[in-house]
C-alpha cells in the first residue's frame, strides 16, 4: 500500500509502564513482553498491527526490565520493518536523560524527553501507541482520517455498551465526532454516542497527533507541575483550549459481529483473554490470514502427545489435551490437560491433571499434580502430587491469588 | 527587581546586557558558558535566564535542557543571533526566544512579558 500520509507520520510505542496490576507476571518483564496466547508476548499484536497497516517508522519506548522486551524485538521483528534502503525501521529507545534527569515522568513525559528524536526526523504527524492492548486495527486509516479532517488530535474509540462506562475514559462527542470533553469511569450519565443511546466511546489510548500540536503541549506541560499524562492533561487541556480533537470510530480487523479490543492490564483481565481463546470459535481470530498475528520464536519439535491406554481402564495413562492452545516442544507424556494454554517445552507428566490455566515456557508438571485455574509462570517445576488451585487458602500463602480466585505462580519460583 | 542570569560566551555582550539591565533596574549575574550556569544554579536560584544557543561546547539548548530538568519552572528566554533554531523542537520548552539585535528594546518586552507571567515584580 502507498499511503503518502504514513509515510509522514512516525510510529512511538510507549512500552515504558511498570505494569504493577500484572504483578508478578511483571516482576521481571516488562509488561509489553508478558506471554500471550502461548507463543506471543503482549506487544506482537501492536506490532502486528503496525505491520499489516505499513507503518514504516517505529521506536518503541522501553524503560522498566526491558531485557526481554529488547530481545524479542530484536529477534523477531527486526528483520520485519528494517530496510533503510526505503526509510523503513523499527528502533528501540531507552531513555536518553537529554531532556530530563528522572525516568518517564508520565505518558507525556516520555515524548518530552524525546523530541529530540521527534527534531532530526520533523515528521507530520505522531501516532502513539501502548504496547499493552489485544486488537486488530489498520492504523493507516485512523491516519487518514486525522488528515481528511484536518485535526490536531485524533483519539481512536471503541463502542462499549453504557453499562460499563464506569471502567472507562469516556469521550464526550458532536455528531461530527468532535470531541467536548471527557467522563472519567462515569458512574453515571455517561455520554453515548450521539444516534446510539445504548452505546459510549471510551478512549483506547492510540492518538495521531499533528507534531507541531504534539510537541507544543507535551513541552508546555513539562514547564507545569501535572501527571504529565496525555488522558489527565494534555488532552483535556486541548479540548479545552477548543483544538480540533476528534474521536476516530474503531474499526475491527478481526471481522466478527462484535468488535474486539482488551486490555490486558490486571491479572484477572489478562487471565480471561487467554482463556477467551480456548473456545471452540474464539471472538478473537488467529487464524485469519486477511490480518495475520506474527511473534518471534525459537524452533522446537512438534507438540507430543503419548500414552493412549483405553479410557475405560481403571486408571489410564493418557496424553490429551483437550478445548487448548498447545505450542510447539510440548511434550504431555501421561496427563490430562483441559481448557488451558500452554507455551513451548512445557511438560506434563503421567496421572496429572491441568485445567482452566495457562503454563508457560518450559513449565513441568509432576505425576499425580492437580492445577485449576492457575497461571504458572517459565520454569517452574510442580512437584509430584501437589495441587495448586484447590485449596486457595494454602495457595494465598505461598502465591499471589486475584480476588478472583486466580493463582499465580511467579517466573522460577522453587517448589521442590 | 527581578535577578537575571545572563549566559553568553561573547563577553562584550555579556557586559553590555548587564549595563542595560541593571539600568532597567535588574540584578545581573553573567555566565560565559553552559556549564558555568549550571553550576551558577547549583547554589542559586534566578528569577529569569537570558540563554544564548551558539556557544563552544555545550550549546543553549543542551543547557536548556539540563537546566529545565533540574528546576521545571524556570523561566528561561533563549536569546540568538539566529532565527533557524525557532524551527527547532528543543526550543519549544523556552518562555521565548528572542533573535539578537543591536537593539535591546525586544528582550527587554520579552523579559517583561515573562516576569508577568510569572507573577514575578519586574
Amino acid at each position: 500500500m502507498s499511503n503518502e500520509a504514513l509515510k509522514k507520520t512516525i510510529t512511538l510505542i510507549l512500552s515504558g509502564g511498570q505494569g504493577e496490576r500484572l504483578y508478578p507476571l511483571t516482576k521481571d518483564r516488562a509488561k509489553p513482553a508478558v506471554p500471550f496466547g502461548g507463543i506471543y508476548r503482549i506487544i506482537d499484536f501492536t506490532l502486528s498491527n503496525c505491520l499489516n497497516s505499513d507503518c514504516g517508522k517505529i521506536y518503541v519506548l522501553t524503560q522498566y526490565k526491558s531485557f526481554s522486551l529488547d530481545r524479542h524485538i530484536i529477534l523477531g521483528w527486526n528483520n520485519l520493518f528494517n530496510n533503510p534502503e526505503v526509510s523503513r525501521y523499527l528502533h528501540i529507545l531507552p531513555p536518553q536523560q537529554r531532556t530530563g534527569q528522572t525516568w518517564y515522568l508520565g505518558t507525556a513525559d516520555a515524548i518530552y524527553q524525546n523530541i529530540y528524536t521527534l527534531e532530526r526526523e520533523k515528521p507530520e504527524r505522531v501516532l502513539i501507541l501502548a504496547g499493552d492492548h489485544i486488537y486488530k486495527m489498520n492504523y493507516a486509516e485512523m491516519v487518514k482520517y486525522h488528515v481528511e479532517r484536518g485535526a490536531d488530535l485524533t483519539i481512536a474509540c471503541v463502542n462499549i455498551p453504557k453499562a460499563e462506562a464506569n471502567q472507562f475514559g469516556i469521550a464526550v462527542v458532536d455528531e461530527n465526532n468532535r470531541i467536548q470533553g471527557f467522563q472519567e469511569k462515569p458512574k453515571e450519565n455517561a455520554a453515548t454516542v450521539p444516534n446510539d443511546p445504548d452505546t459510549c466511546f471510551a478512549s483506547m489510548g492510540i492518538y495521531v497527533f499533528s507534531t507541531d500540536v504534539l510537541v507544543r503541549h507535551v513541552s508546555a506541560d513539562a514547564r507545569r507541575e501535572s501527571e504529565h499524562d496525555f488522558g489527565k492533561n494534555i488532552i483535556p487541556a486541548m479540548v479545552h483550549e477548543n483544538m480540533k480533537v476528534f474521536a476516530y470510530p474503531f474499526k475491527d480487523e478481526n471481522r466478527k459481529e462484535q468488535a474486539y479490543w482488551r486490555d490486558v492490564g490486571t491479572l484477572d483481565s489478562y487471565y480471561e483473554a487467554n482463556m477467551e481463546l480456548t473456545k471452540v470459535a474464539p471472538l478473537f481470530n488467529l487464524y485469519d490470514e486477511h490480518w495475520p498475528i506474527r511473534t518471534y520464536r525459537e524452533q522446537f519439535p512438534p507438540a507430543k502427545f503419548v500414552f493412549s491406554e483405553a479410557a475405560n481402564d481403571p486408571n489410564p495413562r493418557r496424553g490429551q489435551a483437550l478445548d487448548s492452545l498447545v505450542a510447539p516442544g510440548v511434550i504431555i507424556s501421561g496427563g490430562t490437560v483441559e481448557q488451558s494454554i500452554l507455551s513451548s517445552q512445557v511438560r506434563i507428566n503421567s496421572y496429572s491433571h491441568v485445567k482452566d490455566s495457562i503454563l508457560m515456557e518450559g513449565v513441568n508438571i509432576g505425576r499425580y499434580a492437580k492445577i485449576n485455574k492457575a497461571i504458572i509462570d517459565k520454569g517452574v517445576h510442580i512437584p509430584e502430587r501437589a495441587t495448586i488451585g484447590y485449596d486457595l487458602e494454602a495457595d494465598r500463602r505461598r502465591f499471589t491469588v486475584t480476588a478472583q480466585g486466580l493463582v499465580i505462580v511467579p517466573k522460577e519460583m522453587p517448589m521442590e | 527587581m527581578a535577578k537575571v542570569l545572563v549566559v553568553d560566551d561573547d563577553k562584550n555582550l555579556r557586559l553590555l546586557y548587564e549595563q542595560e539591565l541593571s539600568e532597567e533596574g535588574h540584578e545581573v549575574t553573567l555566565a560565559g558558558s553552559g556549564p558555568e550556569a549550571l553550576d551558577y544554579l547549583k547554589a542559586q536560584r534566578p528569577d529569569l535566564i537570558i540563554l544564548d544557543i551558539s556557544m563552544p561546547g555545550m550549546d543553549g539548548i543542551e543547557a536548556l535542557g539540563k537546566i529545565l530538568a533540574k528546576d521545571r519552572t524556570m523561566p528561561v528566554i533563549l536569546n540568538t543571533a539566529y532565527s533557524a533554531y525557532k524551527d527547532n523542537f528543543m526550543t519549544w520548552s523556552a518562555d521565548a526566544y528572542v533573535v539578537k539585535s543591536g537593539d535591546l528594546t525586544e528582550l527587554k518586552a520579552k523579559i517583561k512579558d515573562v516576569l508577568k507571567t510569572r507573577g514575578i515584580p519586574a
